[in-house]
């Protein structure tokens, strides 16, 4: 008999009468609905993705409940690739550490990751609901990738060649770029596609950085505003894979521009020389903004310029955002959080029209 | 033969084409490829993709042999076993060339 195509998980009780319950029983049912209720919604969540994604029974397990608070998983794909996603189980939440450094550092970036969430921006995880970090390693013979899987973290080797042995899970900007792929998922669900998907991008750069700053307790003028610094292989000489603060200067075939003046129109035509519509390129544009906002305002980055973009990328953008949207919704965010005319909200219109966008 | 694979869209902003021709391969090579695209069963695939991830690469893989022409676009996650392992192979068999450059001019 062959596997179901996708898990079906439904609820009997519908959220209203769970709620009705919780407001109007007593105390014993009171609970037990809460936390059905607590339950129920994160298997909404996960149910979207589900059917989202098609995802098999094996690829539904990743995604099971277990109690809240931080769970992560690192799984080792051996040096498989495509379906055989997690892969083998090789340490999980609590255990001690292997023998292999790439599990380790998987693990660890990724409680780094989870931390500043948690700690500085008040998330719970990628889906803000406790859902478990699961990292594969190891995914296929000298991979030179890491990717965002939909439900998962996913790492190669490196061939040494593009990017070098080891590297992709050593640079914690890197975990946490990946991981924030997926929190751009559970909210503006931003569309990989030319400019919502350079926001999308840009924005798993920005958290990506804000964490390598936040772990090294780094202010803004102290920061590299690299992402992916170290990693690169011998055929590309260079420092990173982006510079924030230098858009087109991180390695030789660094084509990324920091003014609308030199946006790259590529097509999003399923052809692999076009990059879903440039969304690795022209990221380079919100990129400079934040940097120029983060270093306007100083000090910690985590403290001043990061929670405005989070709040953007949480409750203001939305699938089909455009670079526009972004900048008006930071202004928004801006004004929100600090005030009409404040220091924040002027450094941010600032720094849109400084690349252009506004 | 001749293959070519283009590979673009992941984590490292560059395109990469790769090519691998039997001419200028050494005969156990020559041979080595042609078994290799049988096996990949690349003139029987259609493009395939499923839904998009970020970061996630995807490939372009054309193949010209005997006035012949097959060109399929795939993403890293419908790789066939037997595709991934042609797709590492050009990438390092001797006599094969590659060209790098950023996306839109690579």
């Amino acid at each position: 008999m062959t596997e179901p195509a996708t898990h079906p998980c439904c609820f009997i009780l519908p959220p209203i009468v769970l709620a009705q319950v919780a407001e109007e029983g007593n105390a014993r049912d009171r609970d037990a609905a809460l936390k059905t209720l607590a339950a129920s919604a994160s298997m909404r969540a996960r149910r979207t993705v589900v059917q989202q994604l098609g995802l098999t029974v094996a690829q539904f397990g990743a995604l099971r409940l277990a109690p809240p608070g931080e769970r992560r998983t690192v799984y080792d794909m051996k040096n498989r690739g495509g379906n055989g996603l997690p892969g083998t189980k090789v340490r999980g939440e609590g255990d001690p550490p292997t023998d292999d450094v790439a599990v380790n550092e998987a693990y660890d970036g990724a409680d780094h990751t989870y931390d500043f969430y948690k700690d500085v921006l008040d998330r719970s995880s990628i889906d803000d609901d406790d859902m478990e970090l699961v990292s594969s390693v190891h995914y296929g013979v000298d991979f030179d990738n890491a990717f965002w899987q939909g439900t998962q973290m996913v790492y190669g080797d490196g061939s040494g060649q593009f990017l070098a042995k080891g590297s992709l899970t050593r640079d914690i900007s890197v975990i946490a770029h990946e991981m924030t792929h997926g929190v751009t998922q559970f909210t503006a669900k931003l569309r990989y596609s030319k400019q919502s998907g350079a926001l999308n991008e840009s924005f798993s750069d920005v958290v990506g950085s804000l964490v390598k700053q936040w772990v090294n307790k780094e202010t803004a003028d102290q920061a590299d505003w690299l992402i992916g610094e170290g990693v690169l292989g011998e055929s590309l000489p260079g420092v990173a894979l982006r510079s924030m603060k230098d858009p087109g200067t991180a390695f030789e075939f660094d084509d990324q521009p920091a003014h609308m003046d030199a946006y790259q129109d590529l097509p999003d035509d399923n052809n692999p020389r076009n990059d879903n519509g440039g969304v690795h390129i022209n990221s380079g544009i919100p990129n400079k903004a934040f940097y120029l906002v983060a270093t306007a305002l100083g000090g910690h980055s985590w403290e001043s310029a990061g929670p405005i973009w989070y709040d953007t990328l949480a409750k203001k953008l939305s699938e089909n955002s455009q670079f526009t949207d972004a900048a008006e919704a930071t202004v928004a965010s801006a004004q929100e959080r600090y005030g009409e005319d404040s220091d924040e909200e002027k450094a941010v219109k600032s720094a849109w029209k400084s690349v252009g966008v506004l | 033969m001749r293959v070519s694979i283009v590979q673009g869209g992941g984590l490292v902003p560059i395109v990469t084409t790769t090519i691998a021709d039997s001419a200028s391969l050494s005969h156990e090579n020559a041979e080595a490829l042609r078994r290799k695209v049988e096996e990949a069963g690349l003139f029987g695939l259609s493009a395939a993709g499923g839904d998009r991830h970020p970061d996630r690469p995807s490939y372009e893989i054309t193949v010209e042999h005997d006035g012949r022409q097959n060109q399929v676009v795939l993403d890293d996650a419908a790789l066939p076993d037997a595709v991934r392992s042609l797709i590492s192979w050009v990438g390092s068999v001797p006599g094969h060339q590659q060209r790098i450059g950023p996306p839109g001019r690579g």
